[in-house]
């Protein structure tokens, strides 16, 4: 992988980094339920979450073991987020 | 890396130690910042820590996400420049990135400083509790991360930089990136 190539790849991870934001800042404005736009916009972080770790982070250039470290506590947030959501929510 | 490959063993070890080592200390910050996150959205979803949003600069927030993205792509520039030995472009990107940092840091200060004048200090309800905990945590690590990344400028002023330092100090700031990714659409547009 030579040096110009990986700016360039950068600059469009850059440029959809951007458009993403635009997309999530226009999205508040939609005609469609609050629910459906915090869905919309959520999607849209974890894209963006994903396009960062993937190419800036060269996850994606990583082996097995650095998938796990970063991996494993993402899974542990949402087994907490899940766990909690009865007592919480449900029960309202 | 690519460039670690072509590097002495003792400093290719390094690279290999010190990348596990950060990804072990991501972790513990995922747990940190997943935490509170998760909080916020279980309070949220309970009915409680709601907040009129017309009270948020939501425009200022917005600015600050372009810097902080824009700093993202500046700071692995800087790697590409150190992985190419080109340290002229890795002082320049690294600049950028601090400068980019420091004015993520002073937006937030006039921020929280209209906030304050307006009496949504963090004792002022649930949400300003997350929102000055889970921001200000945020900016705390933005702090550091100028630190670090203005210590590689000045040793790459120097010529003792490592390019798997920098990879490192990117790794680092780039996580910072990803957990405001989240907290922007979390507190200012949900």
């Amino acid at each position: 992988m030579n040096g110009t190539t990986m700016t360039r790849g950068y600059v469009i991870i850059w440029a959809w980094l951007l458009l993403l934001m635009t997309l999530s800042l226009f999205a508040s404005t939609l005609p469609v339920s609050r629910a459906a736009i915090v869905t919309l916009m959520f999607v849209v972080a974890a894209v963006k979450a994903v396009l960062v770790a993937l190419h800036f982070m060269h996850l994606k250039l990583e082996q097995w073991l650095i998938y796990a470290i970063a991996i494993l506590p993402v899974l542990l947030v949402l087994g907490l987020m899940v766990a909690l959501f009865p007592d919480f929510v449900l029960a309202r | 890396m690519t460039t670690m490959a072509h590097a002495p063993t003792h400093l290719s070890e390094a690279a290999s130690r010190s990348k596990v080592a950060i990804w072990w200390f991501l972790a513990s910050e995922i747990m940190l910042f997943g935490g509170l996150i998760a909080s916020f959205v279980i309070s949220r979803l309970g009915g409680g820590a709601q907040v009129d949003h017309s009270q948020l600069n939501v425009l200022v927030a917005a600015v600050n996400t372009f810097i902080l993205l824009s700093s993202s792509y500046t700071m692995v520039e800087a790697f590409a420049c150190a992985a190419r030995g080109d340290r002229r472009g890795m002082r320049m990107f690294l600049a950028f990135t601090v400068l980019g940092g420091l004015a993520f840091l002073g937006i937030k200060a006039y921020e929280y400083t209209g906030e304050i004048l307006h009496g949504f200090t963090p004792w002022a309800g649930t949400f300003w509790s997350f929102y000055y905990t889970m921001t200000g945590l945020h900016a705390l690590h933005v702090a550091i991360g100028v630190i670090a990344n203005a210590a590689l400028c000045v040793g790459a002023r120097l010529g003792t930089e490592r390019p798997y330092r920098v990879e490192v100090a990117g790794l680092y700031w780039h996580f910072v990136d990803i957990v405001w990714i989240f907290l922007f659409p979390l507190v200012y547009l949900s």
